[in-house]
């Protein structure tokens, strides 16, 4: 230890010490933070192209030469991904403290979501009752104690939903404070004013149900109605 | 960065600072940590024993000083007017020992401050000593404080207090407390920062005890408050790391937690009374130093409790409601997928923190080490994780009380 003759240098000694040995660490959690970021842009790059594979399979198919297998699949196939992402994303979210990049990105998904959003109810349409279309809509920021509750028992039960349902179901998760006018339209169209909200076939829930509840709203008739009407 | 971030990296800094500054004062000085000078001279000393209602302990106080190697002038044992048979055992004793006087308040004092003060009235030696009717110095505790006197401007010694009693769990993890404070004591007298000279023992010169009046009376850590009017006054305080003397601890959470109450109302009271010189060098390192010190440490405190009860009250709030809701709608109650298991920077820091922590712990523990005694484990990772989180809750009843004028002395 180099002592700088007086004892009570001490004080600067130690000052220094914090002071490189905190900016070092802090230095350290933004190239971790920078490195979590690059590898979700990488899937938010893939996802992309997915995407525009899905909406153009979906121009394909209004020319007919596309079976709604293939159509339904090639979304589920989409939504899973993007589902399993968007916990990757929430996880990153909540460890990055530093860098504040992480926004864009959360937006950037939202926005993918609610195409993916579009599009399915446009393969619902087409292809009628081979699958269903469940949009969870919730806070990510600024939601009171209540809503993150409220969505803590939301997301667990639309998990066991999709565990159930599996390939029946298309569950998308959109976070609605993204400030995307896409999703502000499809908002207004099912009235949606509180969340966490569901919508199953058209339907909007609010209130916290139970899988076996939500399984009702995906047995019965596919509701082609109320999803119709975006058309 | 949002706000709580940026308060738990405020907290990181301080703690990286406060664990560098240990660290540094350790390497720098390690060779000295053992260190007592020796004695040159031999001065006079008569040693003041304040008792009330200690009939258990006395006998075994008296037969440490009585054996101590260094020559005591005087024993005077103050009866501060005790209910129990004290006053019969103390008398017994002065009868058989002519250095022994046994002296008994008027009427009782109410505090230390009163008794001791009052045994000081028959002390005409140059030093005097102080030590609890509850604490045991070793043989040549007395003798390794002496030659610290050698230097004119030392107006005080303390000494390494330890805990006697290590049976039940309260009594260890104080154990392992009182050896982080004894360490982290004889850190800062080599900055000349210790701001107190505990009950158990401590040495004045006489000179210096009677200039700043002895102890305050209406103060209820008088230890602490006679070493900061000795700083004031420009006296050094010193630390014998091989004077030991061992103490009773509390061993019941009420008597423990009043004797934290009482010690924090005392640092409040103390805190009052010198805040004027609070970042001014008239008064060395009081006012530079000490004042500072203290008050920043319980400011951490304060906040920290106040964040983290926060952070805990929300979880608990929204893992009820979501419990509840989870149960309404048969949903699983925890989930894998609760957990997030992708670490922060603040995780990283949080561990880089209790790794150096655990360093200066074990530090302290081979310092302040004890012939075949161990700490276990268990017992540092309370004090660590759990016990240190009581400070601040103390710090907010001891406000709490001062401001409602419940101070009165409780116990020890």
């Amino acid at each position: 230890m180099v002592r700088l003759g007086n004892p009570k240098n001490v004080f600067w000694e130690a000052f220094l010490i914090a002071v490189i040995v905190f900016v070092f660490g802090l230095f350290m959690g933004l190239a971790i933070e920078n490195s979590r970021i690059q590898d979700v842009n990488e899937y938010y790059e893939n996802s992309e192209i997915s995407l525009v594979d899905v909406l153009a399979l979906n121009n394909v198919a209004s020319l007919g030469d596309t079976s709604c297998d293939v159509l339904i699949s090639s979304s589920l196939a989409f939504a899973d991904r993007i589902f399993i992402e968007s916990k990757e994303l929430d996880d990153i979210d909540g460890a990055n403290k530093i860098s504040g990049n992480i926004e864009m990105i959360h937006r950037k998904y939202d926005l993918l979501r609610t195409l993916l959003w579009i599009s399915s109810t446009k393969t619902l349409e087409q292809c009628g009752e081979e699958f269903s279309v469940v949009v969870y809509l919730y806070h990510r920021k600024d939601a009171s104690v209540n809503e993150r509750a409220t969505q803590n028992v939301w997301s667990k039960i639309l998990q066991n939903l999709k565990e159930k349902k599996g390939s029946k179901i298309v569950l998308i998760p959109i976070s609605v404070d993204s400030e995307l006018s896409s999703l502000d339209a499809m908002l207004s169209r099912y009235n949606v004013e509180s969340y966490p909200s569901v919508i199953i076939n058209g339907h909007v829930l609010t209130e916290v149900a139970s899988v076996e509840d939500l399984e009702m709203y995906l047995d019965k008739d596919p509701v082609l109605g109320d999803i119709l009407r975006l058309n | 960065m949002d706000l709580l971030t940026i308060v738990y990296l405020i907290y990181t800094f301080v703690s990286i600072y406060f664990l560098a500054f240990y660290t540094i004062l350790f390497l720098g000085h390690r060779e000295r940590m053992l260190e007592s000078p020796k004695v040159t001279k031999e001065y006079s000393l008569s040693m003041v024993i304040s008792c009330y209602n200690e009939e258990k302990s006395i006998r075994k106080v008296v037969e440490s000083l009585l054996k101590s190697e260094y020559p005591i002038k005087k024993i005077i044992i103050v009866d501060d007017c005790s209910t129990d048979g004290s006053w019969k055992l103390i008398q017994e004793y002065a009868k058989r020992y002519d250095k022994i006087l046994a002296v008994q308040t008027p009427k009782n004092t109410g505090n230390a401050a009163g008794a001791k003060n009052y045994g000081a009235k028959f002390v005409n030696t140059e030093l005097i000593g102080f030590t609890d009717a509850d604490s045991y110095p070793d043989e040549n505790s007395i003798n390794n404080m002496i030659g610290h006197f050698d230097d004119s401007k030392v107006g005080a010694v303390t000494s390494l207090v330890l805990a006697e009693n290590k049976e039940k769990f309260l009594e260890k993890v104080q154990a392992i407390e009182y050896k982080m404070i004894v360490f982290t004591r004889r850190l800062l007298s080599f900055v000349d920062g210790v701001h107190v000279t505990p009950g158990p023992l401590a040495i004045y010169r006489k000179s210096a005890f009677d200039k700043v009046g002895g102890f305050d009376r209406k103060n209820l850590t008088e230890d602490i408050e006679i070493t900061w009017h000795l700083v004031k006054e420009g006296y050094v305080v010193r630390m014998s790391s091989t004077a030991r003397v061992f103490t009773i601890v509390p061993n019941k959470i009420k008597v423990w937690f009043n004797q934290r109450i009482r010690w924090n109302i005392g640092g409040i009271q103390t805190i009052l009374k010198y805040k004027r010189y609070f970042g001014t060098n008239k008064v060395g390192m009081l006012g530079m130093f000490i004042l500072p010190f203290f008050i920043f440490n319980w400011l951490l405190g304060l906040f920290g409790i106040f964040v983290l009860a926060y952070r805990v009250g929300r979880t608990i709030f929204i893992r009820y409601i979501s419990t509840a809701l989870s149960i309404q709608s048969q949903a699983a109650i925890i989930t894998f997928g609760d957990i997030n298991m992708t670490p922060s920077i603040l995780v990283f820091f949080g561990i880089a923190t209790i790794i150096m922590n655990l360093f200066l712990i074990g530090l302290a523990l081979a310092y302040a080490r004890e012939e075949g005694k161990k700490d276990h484990i268990l017992n540092i990772v309370f004090y660590m994780f759990f016990y240190l989180l009581a400070y601040p809750i103390i710090l907010i009843v001891s406000f709490f009380k001062f401001l409602t004028g419940k101070t009165s002395w409780g116990t020890k």
